[in-house]
């Protein structure tokens, strides 16, 4: 019941949008009606349309955050212990940080070409910010009382990374990586929009081409759910692995 | 001291150029980045794109953070605005924004309101989240005191809540900045006869990398002298404010 006050709300507006568009008051193949948007969405499913792109879209986000974990973490822990590290790599991640990687679309298709990997590249530099930069906040806030401690049993430096250094800074690292699944999605969408090759990107322009709303929408639809599942499957491995977290209560 | 990487970095680009280790069809030295740069400005020829871009992401950020300051009080103070408007945010907040370009330019065309539009949204939404949390949380002694001096609801609105609200929303806006130019130049690049991101688009499609590049760091500058000027500027006009001192 609560569900269904809350709801309420939402279900008034498609309720409007629904009469408009059957009623005739706006063009149909402008405004589809909901029930439309929905029954194409099931379509593009059912007859498979969307799984190629939708795979495509979802491989290069996934490849590129990857990428960016992978990179951004270690960084983010050598910027938060050494200093020479931080006093290069510190400026240069958060002065970038707030620009937008995007314009470099162009001058990525140059380097790596139309396809994937410029993509690719593109989800893995913007991914990489976010990830530098919580991993090194984190890293550096650690509290000194665990490095010494296990400095003082003779815990070496490439041991300490890995048990110590890493472990504590997992928090901020998962922050990190929250942010960086959002950037990946939208990344992977505004780029196949741009430079085409594939992927729910390039479906949503070329239904808006072909004057193809209902079909934009479905594509719409299907990359808001795979923001929505990626960021919410980031949130339930972080509980799994950081449940024994001093910080998670 | 704090830019000297950066400028290590640039040393070693134009050095490495100079050598010849970097091709001039892989990267244009920086040397002659900034040379067209230099052109640009001089001849002029990016002030007009300069001028539409800002034109439309100012349209879109005003327009979006004024009503996501206004909807996100309301919100905190009036429980049928709440009710009506955080299902609609929950459902907008996982869309992409700039992947609603398309169905946008479907509506209202592939001219500027499409792109102010998309902007205005995309800025609206951190602003609302900053505004509702600041606005719930304002000390409830302010609020008692406010009424029991007869403050009625508007003024308390504007007098009370969006003061002790500001801190939050002014971190909220800050997003928006960013975010505004994000969607800007991706608008830009898939339909845009004027503007920084088209100009970027041409000449990368063109294959003149180094005017591509100079724009890229023409439009970088800017955007790092925005987000600096807000700072300076929110610096001032928060300096009665505790969570500036």
């Amino acid at each position: 019941m609560r569900l269904l006050i809350r709801l309420g709300p939402v279900a008034l507006i498609v309720l409007a949008w629904e009469l408009v568009a059957r009623v005739g008051w706006v063009n149909p193949n402008v405004f589809p009606p909901v029930t439309d948007i929905v029954a194409r969405w099931l379509t593009v499913f059912l007859d498979g349309r969307i799984y190629a792109p939708l795979w495509e879209t979802l491989w290069r986000a996934l490849a590129g955050l990857a990428a960016a974990i992978a990179v951004g973490v270690p960084l983010g822990l050598l910027m938060g212990r050494t200093r020479w590290a931080e006093w290069f790599f510190a400026p240069l991640f958060s002065f970038g940080f707030p620009l937008p990687k995007i314009a470099l679309i162009p001058l990525y298709v140059h380097w790596f070409g139309l396809f994937s990997l410029s993509k690719v590249m593109l989800i893995f530099t913007d991914c990489l910010f976010p990830i530098v930069l919580f991993t090194y906040h984190g890293a550096r806030g650690l509290s000194p009382v665990y490095l010494w401690s296990a400095q003082s049993r003779g815990t070496g430096r490439l041991r300490m990374f890995w048990r110590v250094v890493l472990p504590l800074s997992l928090a901020s690292i998962y922050d990190g990586i929250q942010v960086a699944v959002v950037v990946a999605v939208l990344v992977a969408v505004v780029s196949e929009m741009v430079s085409g090759g594939g992927g729910l990107g390039e479906l949503m322009i070329r239904a808006y081409r072909f004057g193809d709303v209902r079909t934009a929408f479905a594509a719409l639809v299907t990359i808001s759910l795979i923001g929505y599942f990626l960021y919410r499957i980031a949130q339930w491995l972080r509980g799994i692995l950081l449940h024994w977290h001093v910080t998670e209560a | 001291m704090k830019m000297l990487p950066l400028a290590l970095l640039v040393g070693a680009w134009q050095a490495a150029a100079s050598a010849g280790l970097l091709p001039a069809s892989v990267l244009p030295s920086f040397w002659e980045v900034a040379a067209s740069l230099g052109g640009m400005l001089r001849s002029g020829e990016i002030l007009p794109h300069t001028a539409a871009s800002f034109g439309r992401a100012g349209a879109g950020f005003a327009l979006g953070v004024a009503g996501g300051v206004v909807l996100g009080l309301l919100m905190a103070r009036v429980r049928a605005v709440e009710r009506a408007i955080e299902p609609i945010l929950l459902l907008i907040y996982p869309v992409p924004k700039p992947a609603l370009i398309p169905l946008f330019m479907v509506w209202l065309g592939i001219g500027d309101f499409s792109k102010i539009a998309v902007i205005a949204l995309a800025c609206l939404v951190p602003v609302v989240i900053a505004a509702y949390n600041g606005a719930r949380s304002v000390d409830d002694m302010l609020i008692w005191s406010a009424r029991a001096r007869g403050t009625a609801q508007g003024r308390l609105l504007w007098r009370v809540v969006l003061p002790s609200a500001l801190p939050q929303i002014a971190a909220g806006v800050r997003t928006a900045i960013a975010v505004a130019i994000i969607v800007l130049v991706s608008s830009e690049f898939i339909s845009a006869e004027t503007g920084l991101g088209y100009l970027i688009f041409s000449y990368g499609g063109v294959g003149a990398d180094d005017a591509m590049l100079a724009v890229v760091i023409y439009l970088a500058v800017l955007g790092y002298a925005l987000d600096r000027a807000y700072l300076a500027g929110l610096r001032r006009l928060m300096s009665w404010h505790a969570f500036a001192h």
